[in-house]
């Protein structure tokens, strides 16, 4: 049995590597660069599934952590003359330049510790006001870049960002990111989580220590988004206070309901629904002819259509597309949970 | 900095103030009836600012009837919302989650709409002869008659729906029903008339908060209801959920804010002014959680 189940799980790699290798070699410019971001967004919304999907909070505040991330690796990254003709930074900084892994462990580590200093003190709040406030925090995070100009060139923005971004790195982080909740949902430390969603008062009375473990996602969760922030930044190889504002925190939560929220598949479908469908979609607003009837472009109807799909999921499945289920690669034994 | 320089500040914050404080009743009501951010509110308020643009440009009203149609488009917006989101999904028992991302998505697709069908840009909103003018007090105030039409209107509006909400016997079922919605029902009140009527207050108070607007910045955008549909909402919260009078005045106590933050600081700060609101917020809820005034509903 385990011996199949390793099988398989090497089968699984060597399928994706081959298909990875078949996009990079036969897809060029535009449509590369849609498979990179399909992977960068769920890595994204992977980390926001960790932080809401799996405890009983649930926070917007995931911009403000990932802007700090973003802003952290193009700092590190970017060259020294550029940075010494746009910005005005501390001479350590300006002339610091590091490799990709590095900023991007930087941008996790700098994600994971923003979020946990800006949303404690918010911990003490509940229900809409935790909402409220960790809301606060993305809409804060993103006026304050626009104002300290000097490490973030305000709303011009920074731009010229090293391209390191391709297939491998995210594909690779990807695979290794679901590894990593899927084994850690199957831990002690998943079981404990799964319990607090449940019913937080029975998890406290079996001596789970809530705030520990909620912390603990927390931590993780924005840790990976931070990872997913710095891969964006060096993809798009622009950085502005507007990159990780509040519309991108709906996207990825949208995401989450579209897929279904709390497991790994449906953060998987719910980022593919959003990044491939409104590609899929884009023929329609560019006017085409039907019978003979030609029908005008309208611009912007695809933002209008994507709408109204997420409204029509949320009516009619509001638990959505995966309903709380998980795709598995083998199928489990009977009784298991 | 004078007494003077601060009465003066305090008169242009009225408008602002006004119109945060209508937004933020038809926040706090909804909230209170439907545990529901409504998040499309600003787009509410957005629509019927175009519904008296139409109105007043295009079919040539006089306008008064302009504000009739800003109150009936944000109405008519309102209940089609309500009728054909929040009803077919709260239906089925949903988590909070689900009806947040449906609230949102139907605020970004009304403004994506609007944004599609008028273009980005900012057009004028009509004006009218007896709101134009300025008056000039003996000690050298000055006030824009207009912001005083404002601030009568809004506070006739807000001491009317207080009055309603408090006395009358649709607005005690309206109470009763964000309270406890089940015991409600026992009684016998109509849960889904409850709901209708504080979606039709809260939208006919977004259709005159829009027309002030119009008049107070002078146009109208698809995207007009985004920022100041956050402060409102900032507004009901600190005014403590379901608590109408209380939004009103959360509503002029921000309003007043960030009208302060910008005039007493320098200029360079006041692109700042989120941040300051925000702050404010935090501060606000780290010394009362639940408000500055007494949260009119259960514990949610």
């Amino acid at each position: 049995m385990d011996m199949n189940k390793a099988m398989r799980s090497i089968a699984g790699l060597a399928a994706l590597i081959g298909l990875l290798f078949l996009a990079e070699t036969f897809l060029r410019g535009y449509y590369l660069r849609l498979v990179i971001l399909f992977g960068v967004t769920s890595i994204v919304a992977l980390g926001v599934t960790v932080i809401n999907g799996y405890t009983n909070i649930f926070s917007l505040g995931f911009g403000g952590p990932m802007m700090a991330a973003g802003y952290a690796s193009a700092l590190l990254t970017l060259p020294p003359a550029y940075k010494s003709a746009v910005l005005h930074l501390p001479l350590w900084l300006e002339q610091m330049q590091v490799s990709f892994p590095v900023a991007m462990l930087c941008g996790g580590i700098f994600a994971m510790l923003s979020s946990v200093v800006l949303l404690l003190p918010a911990f003490r709040l509940r229900g809409q006001y935790f909402i409220l406030a960790s809301m606060g925090v993305t809409i804060v995070t993103g006026n304050l870049a626009e104002n300290f100009r000097s490490f973030t060139h305000g709303d011009m923005g920074l731009r010229s960002i090293p391209a390191f971004t391709n297939i491998w790195w995210t594909y690779g982080i990807l695979v290794a990111v679901i590894y990593c909740i899927h084994r850690l949902m199957e831990s002690k430390y998943g079981r404990a989580l799964a319990a607090i969603s449940r019913d937080p008062e029975l998890a406290g009375v079996m001596g789970i220590d809530i705030a520990r473990y909620t912390m603990l996602s927390f931590a993780v969760g924005s840790f990976i988004t931070g990872v997913g922030a710095v891969l964006w930044v060096h993809l798009v190889l622009t950085m502005n206070p507007k990159a990780f504002n509040l519309v991108y925190v709906f996207q990825i939560v949208a995401m989450l309901a579209i897929g279904g929220i709390g497991t790994i598949s449906g953060a998987l479908v719910g980022a593919g629904v959003l990044t491939f469908g409104a590609e899929l979609l884009a023929p329609v607003q560019e006017g085409f002819t039907v019978m003979g009837l030609r029908i005008p472009p309208v611009f912007g109807l695809v933002n209008v259509l994507m709408a109204i799909l997420l409204v029509l999921i949320m009516i009619y499945k509001p638990r959505g597309i995966m309903n709380g289920r998980e795709l598995r690669m083998c199928r489990r034994k009977k009784g298991d949970p | 900095m004078s007494a003077h320089y601060l009465a003066q500040q305090l008169i242009n914050a009225l408008s602002h103030g006004s119109i945060l404080a209508l937004l933020a009743i038809g926040y706090t009501m909804i909230y209170g009836i439907l545990g529901l951010i409504n998040f499309a509110h600003g787009e509410i308020f957005m629509i019927g600012a175009f519904a008296c643009f139409g109105a007043v440009e295009f079919l040539e009203m006089s306008f008064p009837a302009g504000v009739f149609a800003a109150i009936a488009g944000s109405v008519l917006a309102g209940l089609l919302i309500e009728r054909f989101v929040y009803r077919p999904c709260l239906k089925r028992k949903p988590e909070a989650l689900t009806v947040f991302i449906a609230s949102f998505g139907a605020s970004l697709g009304l403004r994506n709409l609007f944004t599609m069908l008028f273009g980005d840009g900012r057009r004028p909103f009509p004006s009218a002869g007896f709101l134009e003018g300025i008056i000039v007090t003996e000690s050298g105030l000055t006030v824009n008659v207009k912001d005083l039409w404002i601030f009568g209107v809004t506070v006739i509006l807000v001491v009317g729906v207080s009055v309603f909400v408090k006395h009358t016997k649709a607005g005690i079922a309206m109470r009763a029903v964000a309270y406890d919605a089940n015991a409600a029902r026992l009684v016998g009140i109509n849960g889904a008339t409850a709901v209708l009527t504080a979606f039709l207050l809260a939208s006919i108070l977004a259709g005159v908060s829009a027309v002030a607007y119009g008049v107070s910045y002078g146009i109208v955008t698809p995207s007009m209801g985004y920022q100041i549909g956050l402060d409102a909402f900032i507004a009901a919260v600190l005014g403590g959920i379901g608590n109408v009078p209380g939004a009103a005045v959360a509503g002029y106590i921000i309003g007043l804010g960030e009208i302060l933050f910008v005039a007493l600081l320098p200029p360079g700060y006041s692109a700042a002014r989120p941040t300051f609101v925000w702050a404010l917020l935090f501060l606000i809820l780290f010394l009362k959680p639940s408000g500055l005034f007494r949260p009119d509903m259960k514990n949610r």
